[in-house]
């Protein structure tokens, strides 16, 4: 393995504008949310496989020996781009003991690294390594944590079979990857993707990969070239909902009244690609107050959106309404009917105010974080550069 | 009778259907012939009281010879006489000389070239003026009414038995376009709609200039609620004139929907009609209700007390919208033929605990209409008996 010691990490992700509406071929914005998800990989001589989770509490060995049985094509065969091959998952299922097609985070987590492990090391010896992973993300919030997970595992294990380079320098604190690199690494965490989620987007994925914004529509994605760093506040309601069931939720409403409700999603539409004009205008002219007052416009008029489309709900209401109290915009992310929420804080919004609303917040019984959108996609770190309550855990194993 | 916007205000202004309602919060008017040669005007809601001697008020008709009326413009020399004869200084109108104004001008076209009668004339109203709900035109509407039968133009409909008596298609037209002048004089460039639905009671569809009466709409349960929020509706229309503006891909589908929801909503209220109501066509009216506040909020128009009205009657189970031009002013909640009386207190109750003014009423209803005294609030009837 070519890799002795390295440590990655990846962003989570949120729908800045469009989510719901994308599913009927509206222009949607994905940003990359700067909670992030950190993987430590180690060279070992014990010749096993360790692989530590401490946020799923999963902690897993096996020995070399083990492992290798699985390869159904010792000879290397080529892997199409964008499949998976079956002959391998389902070796990996048996051998994992998913019974009955019951997978728990812990069980498609340990199946996507064996999955890239396999496929990359398969032909060859496979290394005897140590995998820890610690995210900052919440999980099933619909954040992107797996597929932060999986662009991380991507990358280590390309690095680690020498299909891309270590890109860290000895006086660098953080290192990116070369476009055609992190193709290739968006490819693999796709793989990573299709194992847990099954039909994913790909969305989540190139946003963990590439970082800043990009934009999707009716299957095209795009990363946009440059965007600003948004401050933000990231609220968890904790109210689960499912995505299937609002997605359908919002079929049938658009069924019901096709003329009201068709206007609605052009409307989204349209902010979509007006926030992206102003995105784009705030990294080529000074950054005014006139751009942050018209992202919250536009932020107010997507929850109205969301709202009419149904996807609403009572705490994404009281959000809203907590942070409008103290001058601050929000709009529900990605599925609704509870999740999570967005709030834009301004450059001059001084840490007094940020403090009490997360604090408001809270008190509503929610999570609440302080962070950043349109930052860094998966880049490789220096020890320093990771935060000590992070390096702390990954230190352990 | 008052006028609420069901849907579509703010979006009518850019071309899209609007629907407007008759809210069965009404205005009386008595009129009584007397011997005393004078014109007497009784107004208390405003504490508007005058009378003059017919000899002064005859001075007033510069055309004796009864020339023709065009029918929809003012003669400028009669309102100029007028105006002079008030006491209008420097253009200045307030709301007591503009009722005045609008009785003086029909009083004196109807009558002017013949004999001019001695009569008293008492309004009573059970909203205030000035909450956009059309209160101008319901008086307008009274008065044309009332001052066209005087002169004979129109029959008196009551009959010995009646309650109450409504006109035959042709009077009310005439009744509406004396009632239009009216709002002529009062506010100098009237859609026409308000005296429409004072006239015709009911539902109307208006839509760039065409204002078309429904044929048939169910009645419907509501409570009015007036935040109490001044507001110039100018300011408003501007307001969202500049989001289009300054937003065109995303507020003009907004507009389209808006149009929709219009046409829905009469789609269904058609059907309540034709068909035994159900508990669907209820909820499709409620979130109607909930879509088209959001568009409006979306166009510039909430304010923090509608948001409150909203949550406040959501709270009970009841959909609310702002009517009318927003930013304050009022909102419409709809009731439930369920909805037991109880609920409807509470919620009332609510709403005036947070300062606003409540009234349980109706849309839906008749137009203009004469009234046996029996027929008429005990309360209503007590003050016009005053005069």
């Amino acid at each position: 393995m070519i890799v002795n010691d390295c440590f990655i990490s990846a962003p989570g992700k949120a729908i800045l504008h469009g989510e719901h509406a994308v599913v009927h071929g509206k222009v949607a914005l994905a940003v990359c949310l700067n909670l992030r998800t950190y993987l430590r990989l180690r060279a070992t001589t014990n010749g096993k496989v360790c692989i530590n989770l401490p946020n799923i509490d999963t902690f897993l060995s096996w020995d070399l020996d083990e492992v290798k049985q699985l390869n159904p094509h010792p000879c290397g065969q080529s892997e199409e781009l964008n499949c998976l091959d079956h002959e391998i998952v389902r070796r990996l299922r048996d051998f994992v003991g998913v019974v009955d097609g019951k997978l728990d985070t812990g069980n498609m987590a340990i199946l996507a690294f064996l999955y890239i492990y396999i496929s990359l090391f398969g032909s060859g010896e496979l290394p005897s390594l140590t995998m820890s992973v610690w995210s900052e993300l919440p999980t099933g919030a619909g954040l992107g944590s797996s597929a932060a997970y999986s662009v991380c595992l991507a990358a280590a294990l390309l690095c680690a079979c020498g299909a891309i380079p270590v890109p860290l320098k000895e006086t660098d604190h953080t290192a990116r990857w070369c476009q055609e690199d992190l193709e290739l690494i968006n490819s693999w965490a796709f793989k990573g993707e299709m194992i847990i989620h099954g039909n994913p987007s790909g969305v989540d994925n190139a946003v963990g990969t590439w970082g800043g914004m990009l934009r999707f529509v009716v299957g095209k994605i795009i990363p946009l070239s440059r965007v600003p760093l948004l401050r933000i506040l990231l609220t968890n309601t904790k109210v689960p909902r499912s995505t299937k069931v609002l997605v359908a939720r919002v079929k049938d409403k658009i069924n019901k009244f096709p003329s009201i409700m068709i206007p609605v999603l052009d409307s989204v539409d349209g902010i979509s690609c007006t926030c992206e004009k102003v995105l784009s205008e705030m990294t080529s002219e000074p950054i005014t107050g006139e751009h942050y007052n018209i992202l919250e416009e536009l932020i107010d008029i997507n929850q109205h959106h969301l709202n009419v489309m149904g996807v609403g709900h009572p705490t994404l209401d009281t959000l809203c309404r907590v942070t409008l109290t103290r001058g601050l915009h929000s709009k529900l992310t990605g599925a609704g009917g509870g999740g999570c929420g967005i709030t834009l804080l301004r450059p001059e919004t001084d840490s007094l105010v940020v403090q009490r609303t997360a604090q408001d917040l809270k008190d509503c019984g929610f999570d609440c974080w302080e962070t950043s959108i349109g930052g860094p996609g998966v880049q490789q770190h220096s020890p320093v550069s990771i935060k000590q309550e992070v390096l702390d855990i990954l230190n352990k194993y």
